[in-house]
C-alpha cells in the first residue's frame, strides 16, 4: 500500500463529505414543520414565530446559512448550538459517541459470536438437518423487529427474572459492573439481528471456498481436514467475511437507532431521531455528517485490511 | 378505657414514626416520557419543559392544590379598584440558587424581556393587558394594565414560563439552557434527550424544604420500558403512565397510581372557513354523531370524563351544558337539512406526539362513517402537525388544551375572531363582544352569566367538538411520599420525600 493511494482515498472521502453536507443542508429544511413551531407549540403567534426565526438565523438565505455553518465546522470545529436545547452540538456529539461505539462494537462481538460458529456448522454439512436448523434460526433472527425483541428481552431479563436493568447507560468510568450490566440487553438485541445476517454470509463464503479445486486437491493428497480448514478455507474466506463485518459495523452505527430509543441509550441515533422530530437542523446535519464520516472511514479501513489478509492485493 | 388508651398510644407512635421518617435526603429518580423542548423560560411552551421549570423557578404568586391563588415570591398583592394596577409586595430575603438576592428590579427585567417582541416568547400573549412593569422600591413590583384583567393573576400563578430567573443569565447566555431561579431545586446537569439533574437549592426560602437532595430526571420514551423500569425499581416515579397500564398498575401493591382530573380537554377542531364544515349544522351533526364514551375508552382507556364543553365538571366554572347526546339519527337529519344527504369527505389529523389522538381519530372515523361522512386519517408527527394546524391546512384535527385556569383561558384566544390561537377560523360577533366584556370583570358572580352564554354559543356553533377531560395519572414507588397529582398538572417535588 502506498501513500498516494491513501491520499487519493482521503481526498475522495473529503469530496463525499462536502457532497453529503450540501445535500443534507438542502434537504433538511424541506421537512414540513420548523424548530420555531416545535419550540412554541400550539402557542405560536405570528410575531413570536418571526422573532424566533430571526434569533435562530432561519430568515437568512440558505446559502448564507450554509457558509456560516460549514465555516464554523472547518475553521473552529464548531457545529453550532442546538436550536432547541441551546447547547453546543459538538459537546452533545462528544458525549454520545462513546455510547454508540460501545453499543455497536458490543453488538458486533455478539453478532460474530453467533455468526462464526453457526456459519461453520451449516457450511460443513450443507443440506443437512443442522444446516436447515441454522437457516431457520437465522431467518427468524433477521425477521424479528429489533424493538419487539428489545422489549421481550427487557420483560424477561429485567422484569420477570430481575437480572439486568431495564434501560439506561452507564459510562465505563462509573465502574465495569454497572457499565456491563446496562450494556448486555441492548447489545444482545442488536447482536442477534446482526449475527443472523452475518451467519448467512459466513456460510456462503465458506461454502464457496470449500468447493474450490485447491481444497479438493489438498484433501486428496491427504492433508487432514482441520489443517485444510485452517490454512486454506479460513484464510480464503476471510476477505468476504471481513467485508461483511466492515459493512455490518458501518450499518450498526445507524441500525442501533431504534434500540437506543427503546433502551433510553444516549447515543447518536437517539440524537438523530430527536433532532429530526424537533427539526433541530444543525443537530440533524451534524448527525448525518458524522454517520457519513463513520461509514466512509470504516469502508476505507475494510479495504485496507484486504492487503493484510491477502498478499496478492496491492493498492496503487 | 384501656383499649382507647392503647389506641391513642398506637396512634401517637404512628405519628411520631411518620415525623421521624420524614427526613431529608435522597435522590428521586423520575422518568419523563418526553424530553424538555429547551429550558429557556422566555420561549419554551412545552409541557415537558414547564414540568422541569416547575421545580426550578418561582412565580410571584402560585396556585395551591385547590387552585386558589396563594403567595409565593410575592407575600401579598393588591388589585386597584379600577383594576388597572396590580401591586406585588415581594418576600424579604429570597435568594437565587446562585446566592444572589432577588430584587424587584430583577422581576421587572424578567417581565420586560418576556414582553419584548424580539424575545419571541410563546407566552407574551398572556401579558397582553400589561402596559408596564415597574419597581418603585426594592421590595415592590407594580403592573400597570391597559384594561382590567382578572385572568392575569391566574397566568402569573400557573405558567412557569412566567417564573422569575436571574436576569444575569441573559448576558452570559446561561438562561438558554440552565436558567437560575429561586425555586426548591436548581439545574445541575442538562443532557438533552437523556437527563436533567435537579439538585437541592441551598438558598431556598421555605425553611427546611425541599426534603430531597436531588431529582434525577431520565427520559424514557417507550411506554413499556418506562413501566418496566418502575416496577423493577430502576426508577421511583413516572411522568405520564400510559393510560392502558393504569388498571394493571393500580392493582399492584408495589406501585402507587395517583390521578387527578386535569384542567385540560381533548377536542376535535373543525376548520370553519369553507366547504361543508363552514355550515354550523354540519358541525353539530358531527357533534351528535360521535360516541364520546367510545372515544374516551379508546383514547384514554376510560381514564377520562366525557364532556361536551371545555371546563371540567370538577371546576367551579363548569356549566354542565351538553346538548349533544350520541344521536346518529339527529346527525343524519342535520346533514340532510344542510344539503348533504350523501355525506362528503374530510380529513382528520391526529398527531403521534399525543397517542390518544390517534386512537380517538379512529373511533371518530367509524362514527362519522355511520352518518355518511367519509374521513381519511392523516397521522402526523408533531412538527408537521403544528405547521398544518397553525397555517389552517386541515379539515379537522384532534388535540388537547392543557393547564387552563381562568374561564378566559378556555375561550378567548381560541375562539375570538382573529385571535392568535383561533385556528378554526371561527367568528361570531356576539361571542366576541361577550368575551371582551367578560375578561375585564373582576367579580366572579358578575362574570359567570357572561361565560355561561359564551359557553353555550360556542358549544352550539361547534368550532370545537369537545370530547373528554382526561385524568392525569402518575405512578410511583410506594415509598415516595408527599407527592400530589394536581388539576393544573404541575409536578412539584418540593414536599416529596423518600420513606426509606
Amino acid at each position: 500500500m502506498n501513500l498516494a493511494y491513501l491520499l487519493h482515498r482521503l481526498g475522495t472521502l473529503l469530496l463525499v463529505l462536502v457532497g453529503v453536507s450540501l445535500v443534507t443542508f438542502a434537504i433538511v429544511p424541506l421537512l414540513p414543520g420548523s424548530p420555531v413551531r416545535v419550540t412554541l407549540g400550539v402557542q405560536a403567534t405570528p410575531e413570536s414565530v418571526a422573532a424566533l426565526e430571526r434569533q435562530m438565523g432561519l430568515d437568512r438565505p440558505l446559502a448564507v446559512q450554509y457558509v456560516d455553518w460549514i465555516g464554523g465546522i472547518v475553521l473552529r470545529g464548531d457545529f453550532g448550538d442546538s436550536l432547541i436545547s441551546r447547547q453546543p452540538i459538538a459537546g452533545e456529539v462528544r458525549r454520545r459517541v462513546p455510547a454508540t461505539l460501545t453499543l455497536a462494537v458490543a453488538a458486533l462481538l455478539v453478532g460474530l459470536a453467533i455468526a462464526l460458529p453457526m456459519g461453520f456448522l451449516s457450511a460443513l454439512a450443507p443440506g443437512s438437518r443442522r444446516d436447515l436448523g441454522v437457516s431457520v434460526l437465522s431467518q427468524i433472527g433477521v425477521s424479528v423487529p429489533d424493538f419487539w425483541m428489545g422489549i421481550l428481552l427487557i420483560l424477561l431479563f429485567a422484569e420477570t427474572l430481575g437480572w439486568l436493568p431495564s434501560s439506561g447507560y452507564r459510562p465505563l468510568a462509573e465502574g465495569f459492573g454497572p457499565w456491563a450490566r446496562h450494556l448486555v440487553l441492548p447489545a444482545v438485541t442488536v447482536g442477534i439481528i446482526s449475527g443472523s445476517i452475518m451467519t448467512r454470509f459466513v456460510r456462503s463464503a465458506l461454502l464457496e471456498v470449500l468447493g474450490q479445486d485447491y481444497v479438493r486437491t489438498a484433501r486428496a493428497k491427504g492433508v487432514p481436514r482441520p489443517i485444510v480448514l485452517r490454512k486454506h478455507v479460513l484464510r480464503n474466506a476471510a476477505i468476504p467475511i471481513v467485508t461483511i463485518v466492515g459493512l455490518q459495523m458501518a450499518t450498526l452505527l445507524s441500525a442501533v437507532v431504534v434500540v437506543e430509543i427503546i433502551f433510553a441509550w444516549p447515543g447518536l441515533g437517539q440524537l438523530a431521531l430527536t433532532a429530526t422530530l424537533q427539526r433541530d437542523y444543525p443537530a440533524l446535519q451534524a448527525a448525518v455528517l458524522l454517520s457519513a464520516v463513520a461509514f466512509t472511514v470504516i469502508n476505507l479501513l475494510t479495504d485496507l485490511s484486504y492487503a493484510l489478509l491477502d498478499p496478492r492485493v496491492a493498492y496503487a | 378505657m384501656t383499649r382507647i388508651l392503647t389506641l391513642a398510644l398506637t396512634l401517637l407512635l404512628a405519628l411520631t414514626g411518620l415525623a421521624a421518617a420524614q427526613t431529608r435526603g435522597g435522590t428521586l429518580v423520575a422518568a419523563w416520557a418526553q424530553e424538555p423542548v429547551g429550558l429557556d423560560p422566555r420561549i419554551t411552551s412545552a409541557m415537558s419543559s414547564y414540568q422541569v421549570l416547575e421545580n426550578v423557578l418561582d412565580t410571584l404568586i402560585i396556585l395551591d392544590a385547590d387552585q386558589n391563588l396563594v403567595p409565593s415570591l410575592a407575600e401579598s398583592w393588591t388589585v386597584a379598584d379600577d383594576g388597572l394596577t396590580v401591586t406585588f409586595d415581594l418576600r424579604d430575603g429570597v435568594k437565587f440558587s446562585n446566592g444572589k438576592d432577588l430584587t424587584a428590579a430583577d422581576v421587572v427585567t424578567v417581565f420586560e424581556r418576556i414582553l419584548d417582541p424580539e424575545t419571541g416568547s410563546g407566552n407574551a400573549w398572556r401579558l397582553a393587558a400589561v402596559d408596564a412593569v415597574t419597581a418603585p422600591d426594592a421590595g415592590t413590583v407594580v403592573f400597570a394594565l391597559n384594561a382590567p384583567s382578572p385572568s392575569l393573576l391566574g397566568h402569573l400563578a400557573s405558567i412557569k414560563a412566567l417564573g422569575i430567573f436571574d436576569p444575569a443569565g441573559i448576558a452570559d447566555g446561561s438562561v438558554n439552557a440552565r436558567p437560575v431561579g429561586t425555586g426548591p431545586f436548581m439545574i445541575a446537569d442538562y443532557q438533552p434527550g437523556t437527563r436533567v439533574l435537579l439538585e437541592r437549592n441551598p438558598y431556598y426560602w421555605e425553611e427546611g424544604l425541599p426534603y430531597l437532595d436531588a431529582v434525577d430526571i431520565r427520559i424514557i420514551g417507550d411506554e413499556t420500558v418506562r413501566r418496566t423500569a418502575l416496577v423493577t425499581g430502576d426508577i421511583d416515579w413516572a411522568f405520564a403512565v400510559p393510560p392502558q397500564s393504569v388498571e394493571e398498575l393500580s392493582a399492584r401493591d408495589d406501585v402507587v397510581v395517583d390521578a387527578a382530573a386535569a384542567g385540560a380537554y381533548h377536542y376535535l377542531g373543525v376548520n370553519t372557513r369553507e366547504g361543508p364544515l363552514a355550515d354550523p349544522r354540519v358541525r353539530q351533526a358531527i357533534a351528535f354523531a360521535i360516541n364520546r364514551d367510545n372515544v374516551a375508552a379508546a383514547g384514554e382507556f376510560g381514564n377520562a370524563a366525557v364532556t361536551q364543553e371545555p371546563i371540567p365538571a370538577t371546576s367551579s366554572w363548569s356549566f354542565g351544558y351538553g346538548p349533544y347526546g350520541y344521536d346518529p339519527d339527529r346527525a343524519r337529519e342535520l346533514l340532510a337539512e344542510a344539503g348533504y344527504v350523501d355525506g362528503f369527505e374530510i380529513e382528520i389529523i391526529p398527531t403521534t406526539f399525543i397517542e390518544a389522538t390517534i386512537r380517538a381519530a379512529q373511533v371518530i372515523q367509524a362514527d362519522l362513517a355511520a352518518v355518511g361522512i367519509r374521513t381519511e386519517i392523516r397521522t402526523l408527527e408533531w412538527a408537521e402537525w403544528l405547521e398544518e394546524q397553525g397555517t389552517g391546512n386541515y379539515d379537522t384535527y384532534v388535540c388537547s388544551w392543557n393547564g387552563l385556569v381562568d374561564p378566559d383561558d378556555y375561550y378567548y384566544a381560541q375562539h375570538r375572531t382573529g385571535e392568535v390561537f383561533n385556528f378554526t377560523g371561527y367568528s361570531n360577533a356576539s361571542v366576541d363582544e361577550l368575551l371582551d366584556q367578560a375578561r375585564v370583570i373582576a367579580d366572579p358572580a358578575e362574570r359567570r352569566p357572561l361565560y355561561e352564554e359564551i359557553n353555550r354559543a360556542i358549544v352550539d356553533d361547534a368550532p370545537y367538538v369537545y370530547l373528554y377531560n382526561p385524568l392525569q395519572p402518575h405512578a410511583y414507588a410506594p415509598d415516595v411520599e408527599g407527592f400530589q397529582a394536581r388539576a393544573d398538572q404541575a409536578l412539584r417535588f418540593v414536599r416529596t420525600w423518600l420513606d426509606r
